[in-house]
């Protein structure tokens, strides 16, 4: 008699299949997502780390080395002639290697800088002259591409920057067991050379600490002073409103523009030296100064103001309302967004052109005002660099920069861990 | 019986000393809905507080219409009225909290003492320090429940030893009742406290400062009804050595622990009296029908 | 706590930066060198050569570029200023007066060498011979119409078999440097403009149109056949070697030290080897050249000994350890003259 209208249940339970499906559509489209973009971190990650691993093993060469008064001069250590002891102990090594040419070409086996190596050793120990002692020295880099097999021995002669003759050598050398590959030290403890095998990246950390040290000691209290200022204590007015605009802008501006920003200010206006930490950490501090302000500013916002209250409710002035409350809860934020932003830093090349320190720089930097480079740069620089050598260092320069970077957001995460769990 | 009589009748509140609960005689006549002059007992003479024609504004907004009341020395004065009504706002003007809100200007005068806590002379610091606050949703500091409660102590100096901010704040949760269920874990969180228990450290916290007055703004609105209890119990008790202003929402809770009320309707004050007598003989047409459920 | 740490430290900081500087603005102990990136690898391995087996600092070598090099170096004397500015080609007239304006007066030329841009492809592949003209066609903008007639059209060409029927019929796709490289100016003015003007009535407009001729002979297509690939030429190598289609563009130097996976096109009938680089036969070949602030010499230390070193046979001549480096060392004569420069400090005059 009466239409049976449907029930509530009956509508809703038509309708679930469809709205489960779309559920799990969307699911799977984030899965997917993720897996897509994992998929592309792993296989940079495997590219640089197949290409950089090679990087941290290095040829050394064992000699025995007589430290000969008579060649060595002992009056003059500095300008002795280190090479010729190299030259007599590879000479004995192959008697039958005899002509100009010949020994020339299998001297060139040793690195040019085994030398300044044996220079050091005697300059800090003068009791070596008139012993003789087996001695580890590094080996040309194109020696060490082929003990890597990064130059084959298949193509012919001519295309290879290694001789047949000088392969025979190599051999001869590792199956006396003179010549091998080993932990490559000389990477972490020098800095840059023209030689890849004497080319370290201790000079660009040290360059990157020092700058990135100014650039926090800077940009960190500056940065939450602003954040706190803009905050809890701007009036809302055009002023305000056109400084937040400009932070926000600020944030986007391309990093050259801080460079030519600081190559006129620092530089040429307050005759600040070239290519030093001080002056690209003030760069950079210009650069990564909004984005701490930002982040600051919206973890200061998330602080729920009824602590805020509870502080000003019981007695509390402004100042220390926030200095007690609003800032520890704040903190695990600003300081998450300050190490985003020396990651950032850490990264920057573009500006630090502009102030000179895209350089060659060969001495360790010691000091804020030290000519120095930084580790981005190095890989910049090295990428560049014709020898097949550097290719390596290149990639192994990126997981150093790489490392330090997921050292620094790991830091954030743990700082964020250790004081949101207090509560 | 016109206009004029029951105008009368707020005047010989007015002048009459010491009116509270002096009505016993039902009035018929209700006071006009449209007429928004306050009615009944506003003035006290043994006042801690005195307001005198309090204006609030946020921005161009009105939020409070010349509103003029006394708050007597250990009373409970409970405000009620529908939401929106101005209560809250009243309420922190009382220890200048609305100073915070940018957009915020109070005009007229309130006093407490004798002296006008909006003068210039006057820091808001030790003036919270009087006139403490209790919110609506409990917001313990995110600290143990020791530092929560020693907070105001130490940041306005008036302890000079541990042993006697461990007195204090033993005092002060004992005096919000809260003591028996936390001297054995003071170094908790507080935020890791119930509601109920929250909010009772809340107001140790506010007593641990030795206020005179204490405003309470809606304080058990989030409190399950077990909670509630408790801390009505407690503000009972501490009526015998603090004023008390509290805002509620629930008039069975204001005819409780109360013994004035004031209705708020719409910004203004409409009424005041002893609240016996506003819940059973209201004065004015809107007070009946928001007791009565009419609206509210 | 954490904080007024922080602020101690850094007010420490620039207190001591403060004091550093002052110190640092008295006097520069190490030489600073600006300028060309084609001659860094060069200027490099002297100074660290230099550095080592002198009392002297390393220098400090920027890769600023030709022209950002001379502008830095024309600033002014003094220590903020660098001392030497390498450049990849001859400094201009407009740079000198520049450079006499701002009261840097006695320049002193030295040119270390040369450079061959090379054109290269895979060995996988066929190796080519091309002309300065089967490039120009190749790659430039504009091209004089196929059809005939004294009238420049847009590039029709799609393969190097269009452009000459002696060359692969394979399609036009060369890597190269961008426009702010010095290697790319190189190879446009002594490729594309070497092959531009075989055309008489394009060479013609040089006297009565200038900028029309430039125009024509400078202009690198942007229909996709030409690829800029960036600053890196290391990258460029990889790239052919994965794709031995395509050609690249870029420094000797790089395809003396990747002889097994790439070889150089012969131009002009002329293979890019040393030797050839170096008497001049072949004609993509370029001089480099560094230029000395005379009036630093003696205020900032060690400059006189590292011209000594750049400039002696050692470092420069045909056996130096530059030529490892790939610089194609300068005849015997031009060599002498600029040691004896270097030592005399010969100023130049334009
Ligand atoms: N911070 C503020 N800014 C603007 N208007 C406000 C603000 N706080 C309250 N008001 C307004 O003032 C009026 C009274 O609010 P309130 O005092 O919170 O009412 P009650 O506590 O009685 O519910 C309301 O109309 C409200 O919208
Ligand atoms: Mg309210």
């Amino acid at each position: 008699m009466e239409k049976q209208t449907p029930s509530t249940m009956d509508i809703v339970n038509r309708g679930l299949a469809r709205r489960y499906r779309k559920e799990k559509q969307f699911k799977l489209l984030g899965l997917s997502a993720i897996i897509a973009s994992l998929m592309f971190l792993v296989f940079l990650f495997g590219s640089i780390v197949a290409n950089g691993w090679t990087a941290f093993r290095q040829g050394a060469i064992y000699l025995d080395i007589t430290f000969d008064e008579q060649a060595l001069q002992v009056e003059n250590l500095r300008n002795a002639n280190y090479g010729k002891l190299i030259k007599t102990s590879m000479a004995e090594l192959f008697p039958d290697v005899s002509g100009r040419s010949q020994t020339r070409r299998l001297n060139k086996l040793v690195s040019s800088g085994a030398a300044f190596e044996l220079q050091d050793m005697v300059l800090s120990d003068p009791g070596l002259i008139g012993t003789t002692k087996l001695v580890r020295l590094p080996v040309d880099d194109e020696v060490d591409m082929l003990l890597k097999g990064h130059i084959s021995r298949d193509v012919p002669e001519s295309e290879r920057r290694i001789s047949d003759e000088q392969i025979a050598w190599v051999d001869q050398l590792v199956e006396a067991g003179r010549l091998q590959l080993e932990f490559n030290t000389t990477f972490f403890t020098a800095g840059d050379s023209r030689e890849p095998e004497l080319s370290g990246i201790k000079g660009a950390i040290m360059g990157s600490m020092f700058t990135l040290l100014v650039t926090l000691a800077l940009s960190f209290p500056i940065g939450v002073a602003a954040a706190v200022y803009l905050e809890e204590f701007a009036p809302s007015n055009k002023w305000t409103d056109f400084i937040e605009v400009n932070i926000n802008n600020l944030a986007a501006v391309p990093s050259i523009v801080f460079g030519l920003l600081g190559l006129a200010v620092f530089l040429n206006f307050f005759g600040l030296p070239r290519s030093a930490p001080l002056v690209g950490g003030l760069v950079l501090t210009l650069m990564t100064l909004p984005t701490i302000i930002i982040a600051s500013r919206a973890s200061l916002k998330s602080v729920p103001p009824s602590i805020r209250e509870a502080a000003l409710g019981v007695g509390a002035s402004k100042m220390q309302a926030i200095t007690h409350h609003v800032l520890p809860l704040a903190m695990p934020g600003m300081m998450t967004g300050t190490i985003i932003g020396m990651a950032q830093a850490l990264g920057e090349t573009a500006p630090l052109l502009m102030i000179g320190m895209v350089a060659f720089i060969v001495d360790v930097p010691g000091s804020f005002t030290d000519p120095s480079t930084v580790l981005p740069v190095q890989i910049y620089l090295w990428a560049d660099s014709p020898e097949r050598a550097f290719v390596e260092r290149t990639s192994a320069a990126i997981m150093v920069l790489l490392t330090f970077l997921i050292c620094m957001n790991g830091v954030a995460v743990f700082l964020r861990k250790k004081f949101e769990r207090r509560w | 019986m016109g206009m004029d009589t029951v105008l009368d009748m707020g005047d010989t509140f007015l002048t009459g000393k010491n009116t509270l609960g002096a009505i016993d005689s039902v009035v018929e006549e209700k006071v006009d809905r449209e007429d928004r002059t306050t009615v009944g007992t506003q003035f006290v003479d043994d006042a801690r507080m005195t307001c005198r024609d309090v204006n609030v504004f946020y921005g161009d907004k009105q939020a409070i219409r010349s509103v003029s009341i006394d708050v007597a020395n250990n009373e409970v004065l409970a405000m009620i009225g529908p939401s929106g009504c101005g209560k809250s706002t009243f309420l922190r003007c009382l220890n200048r909290m609305n100073d915070t809100v940018d957009i915020c200007r109070v005009k007229g005068e309130i006093l407490l003492d004798g002296h006008d806590i909006y003068d210039k002379s006057v820091d808001v610091v030790p003036l919270r320090a009087q006139v403490g606050m209790v919110f609506q949703k409990p917001n313990p500091f995110p600290k143990s429940i020791y530092d929560n409660v020693a907070y105001g102590p130490k940041i306005h100096g008036i302890v000079n030893s541990k042993t006697e901010l461990d007195g204090i704040v033993e005092d002060s949760l004992k005096k919000a009742g809260l003591w028996n269920e936390v001297s054995d874990r003071l170094d908790e969180p507080g935020t890791g406290l119930s509601g109920g228990q929250q909010q009772r450290l809340c107001i140790a916290r506010a007593v641990a400062v030795r206020p005179e007055v204490i405003l309470m703004d809606e304080p058990c609105s989030a409190l399950d009804p077990i909670a509630t209890a408790t801390v009505e119990d407690l503000i009972t008790e501490l009526k015998e050595q603090y004023t008390i202003v509290i805002v509620t929402h629930n008039m069975q809770q204001a005819a409780r622990i109360s013994q004035r009320t004031a209705y708020f309707h719409l910004g203004d004050l409409v009424e005041v009296g002893a609240t016996d007598r506003i819940f059973t003989n209201p004065l004015h047409q809107l007070t009946e029908d928001y007791i009565t459920g009419r609206f509210g | 706590m954490l904080k007024k740490g922080l602020i101690f430290g850094a007010v420490s900081l620039l207190a001591v930066s403060a004091v550093n500087t002052s110190s640092a603005a008295g006097g520069r102990d190490y030489i600073s060198i600006v300028g060309s990136s084609t001659v860094y690898p060069f200027a490099t391995t002297v100074a660290e050569q230099f550095g080592k087996t002198t009392k002297f600092k390393t220098p400090k070598i920027e890769s600023t570029g030709s022209g950002g090099g001379m502008k830095l170096f024309c600033a002014g004397v003094g220590v903020e200023s660098p001392d030497i500015t390498n450049a990849s080609r001859r400094i201009k007239s407009s740079e000198f007066k520049k450079c006499q304006d701002n009261g840097v007066k006695d320049i002193v030329e030295i040119k270390i060498g040369y450079d061959g841009i090379v054109v290269a492809n895979s060995k996988k592949a066929e190796q080519l011979k091309l002309s300065r003209k089967d490039l120009f066609l190749a790659l430039a903008k504009d091209v004089p119409d196929p059809k005939g007639g004294e009238k420049v059209v847009p590039n029709p060409y799609k393969t190097w078999k269009d452009v000459n029927p002696e060359l692969p019929a394979t399609a036009i796709e060369v890597l190269g440097p961008p426009p702010t490289s010095g290697t790319r100016d190189a190879f446009v003015e002594l490729a594309m403009e070497g092959g531009c003007k075989k055309f008489d009535f394009i060479k013609a407009m040089k006297k009565s149109d200038k900028n029309a001729y430039k125009g024509i002979c400078h202009t690198v297509r942007e229909d996709g056949a030409y690829i800029e690939a960036g600053e890196n030429d290391n990258l460029i190598v990889q790239k052919l070697d994965a794709n031995p289609q395509s050609l690249g563009i870029f420094g000797f130097s790089f395809l003396d030290q990747n002889g097994d996976k790439i070889q150089g096109s012969f131009v002009d009938g002329q293979a890019p080897t040393f030797e050839n680089i170096a008497d001049g036969k072949y004609p993509v070949s370029r001089p480099l050249y560094f230029y000395v602030k005379k009036a630093h010499v003696g205020v900032i230390p060690g400059i006189a000994e590292f011209l000594a070193e750049f400039s002696s046979d050692r470092t420069w001549g045909e056996d130096g350890y530059l030529t490892e480096k790939g610089l194609i060392p300068a005849p015997a004569e031009e060599r002498a003259k600029f040691a004896a420069d270097a030592k005399g400090l010969t100023p130049l005059s334009m």
